[in-house]
């Protein structure tokens, strides 16, 4: 029986050392801009509710605006959502809500409506709220936005190792091939253009139904994905992101019964960390807060 | 006779492949294609409008996955949807790579599956059939898997093989590998450095040199209950061979000061060597003798 121990490879290392090579000598900004919210650890939320699929895998739309709610108010440690998301938004906010449209897991509509709910709550004008994917850089709201909620599935994926938060801003550039380099490495990047820099106030990866392998041109397969009924939320889209990619590691080794890395590393998450500075992806930087459900938590 | 097989051997020694490996006919377009294919597959129909997507515009259609079939040099793909009221819709893809090497390099990204008998070379997995056939790779999905879809899925393959006439060949680079011991479902045949991280994680960065530019197979090697990774690059010049060799000495194995194995952290063993525009590096062999052997062999087969 082996012991667990996990030994160091040279390979281990290369994959540490380069990222910091890279942020020193490409000489990319901002580790001062956030040194000092690095410092602190980032707070997660991760809850889960069985009940929020039913047997034939319907989302409950209720018991999805429950979790949305009570992780939120957790997050924002409130007494209830409505204060949360004032915390997050005001009244003259203008605000965009990053979707993700992909065919096979897309961001579900009634968690776009839970959210748009709370932001009229909160004193958005509905006419300053607009939920997009593909459309963001043309959509009259998101052109304005003072505001950002980022929403969308995990999943992984056949090039950046994992469809991740991070991700769901390619489509804020003209040109997302440009940033397909090296595994996607510097998907981070993209958080940092003028446009998009510091209007992210809430990030929600969905962990309803994640898919955690892939095959074939469209990466997909209802075989690898799992009723794991979670939302996980953060202000920090690394934090969430790197939450997100433990947890489709721990399934992945499970379900193929032996250690089965996500293939490609997914660079990004790191990167985002270590060389943009956009949060934190180490555990030890993590103050994950678990809530509901806990049966085959993974983490 | 004799002059011919000196021709063969001179190509193979420069990393070339066979001359008719590198036919492109141009006859079997995908316009082609397209007409011949059935219209009607069990109880699935054809949706009106078959889409083609070229290198640029497949992100549209696979979004960021479209870049490992661009790191196969993919020239076009051409996309239908057979649909039905009473099942899930089949996704039939059809891949131009615009060579026979390349459409057996992408079909060796995914080596999962039971090997079926149709085109050069075919895998099925729950949902999924793929096969290679001259400079096409072939994709048909079931979005449920049924034993009816799983037929029609088998038929339509079957029917779009007999359509595709030109035999490819394999990359030549594949005849350098030592033959003893080698797991021959284990092959990638790749170009990019994403790639053989995908499939062997060796550094986050490009240590290599790998590009569109050079041509890499990876493979797994048994022998007597050991096993081991091997992986050759061919470069497109020596200078190059030499310059990679030397940034794998770096960053990887800078104990490495001959062609002897050196010992890993983990107890497996590494070793590298480079001759002409080739590299090779053995990576976590279980034995010494192994990692020693296996690059012997493979350095011979490039004199």
């Amino acid at each position: 029986m082996e012991s667990g121990k996990k030994v160091i490879t040279r390979r281990d290392f290369i994959r540490v050392g380069s990222c910091l090579t890279m942020g020193s000598l490409v000489g990319l900004p901002l580790i001062g801009s956030v040194s000092a919210k690095k410092s602190e650890k980032s707070r997660v939320v991760l809850i889960r509710d069985k009940n929020v699929l039913d047997s034939r895998g319907q989302l409950s739309e209720s018991v999805l605006q429950n979790m949305l709610d009570t992780a939120v108010t957790a997050l924002m440690d409130t007494q209830d959502p409505v204060s949360a998301w004032r915390q997050l938004v005001t009244p003259a906010d203008i605000v965009g809500i990053k979707t993700n449209v992909w065919h096979y897991l897309p961001t579900p509509e009634s968690l776009e409506v839970a959210i748009s709910s709370r932001l009229l709550d909160a004193g958005v004008k509905k006419e300053n709220i607009s939920a997009s994917d593909r459309g963001v850089r043309e959509d009259p709201v998101f052109k304005r936005s003072t505001a950002l909620i980022n929403v969308r599935p995990m999943r992984t994926h056949h090039w950046s190792g994992l469809g991740t938060l991070l991700k769901n801003y390619i489509m804020f550039v003209p040109h997302p091939w440009m940033y397909h380099g090296n595994s996607c490495e510097k998907l981070g990047a993209i958080w940092q253009l003028p446009h998009v820099a510091g209007k992210t106030r809430l990030n929600i990866l969905v962990m309803l139904t994640p898919l955690f392998h892939g095959v074939g041109p469209h990466h997909f397969s209802s075989r690898y994905v799992w009723p794991y009924s979670g939302l996980i939320v953060s202000r920090d889209p690394v934090a969430a992101d790197a939450t997100g990619a433990r947890i489709i590691q721990a399934k992945r080794n499970l379900f193929f019964g032996a250690e089965k890395p996500i293939s490609p590393p997914a660079l990004h998450i790191g990167a985002a960390s270590t060389r943009f500075g956009l949060g934190n992806s180490r555990p030890d930087q993590i103050q994950l807060i678990r809530l509901g459900w806990e049966e085959d938590l993974l983490i | 006779m004799k002059k011919a097989l000196f021709v063969f051997l001179i190509l193979q020694t420069v990393g070339y492949s066979w001359p008719m490996t590198t036919q492109k006919s141009r006859a079997e377009d995908l316009d082609v294609l397209s007409r011949a294919l059935p219209g009607q597959i069990g109880v699935w129909t054809a949706e009106p409008g078959d889409r083609v997507y070229d290198s640029e515009t497949i992100f549209r259609y696979i979004d960021g996955a479209g870049e490992v079939y661009r790191a196969y040099n993919m020239r076009s793909c051409l996309s239908r949807r057979y649909t039905s009221p009473h099942a899930p819709a089949i996704v039939l893809d059809i891949f131009d790579m615009g060579s026979s090497e390349d459409a057996f390099g992408v079909f060796t990204h995914d080596q999962d599956g039971r090997a079926v008998d149709v085109g050069q070379g075919g895998l099925f997995r729950p949902g999924w059939l793929s096969f290679w056939k001259g400079r096409f790779f072939v994709s048909i999905y079931a979005e449920e898997e049924t034993e009816t879809a799983r037929g029609a899925v088998s038929e339509l393959a079957k029917v779009l093989a007999s359509l595709i006439k030109d035999q490819g060949s394999k990359p030549g680079l594949l005849l350098k590998l030592p033959p003893e011991g080698l797991q021959s479902r284990s092959i990638r045949y790749l170009h990019h450095h994403t790639l053989l991280n995908y499939h062997f994680y060796l550094a986050d960065e490009n240590i290599l040199n790998l590009g569109q530019q050079t041509d890499a197979v990876l493979a797994v090697y048994q022998r007597s209950g050991k096993r081991a990774h091997l992986l050759l690059v061919s470069y497109p010049n020596e200078d190059k061979a030499a310059e990679a060799h030397r940034s794998l000495l770096r960053y990887y194995l800078p104990e490495a000061q001959s062609r002897e194995a050196v010992l890993l952290e983990d107890g497996k063993w590494s070793a590298t060597g480079f001759k002409n525009t080739f590299l090779t590096v053995v990576l976590e062999a279980d034995t010494r003798p192994l990692a020693e052997s296996l690059l012997r062999e493979v350095l011979e087969t490039l004199s």
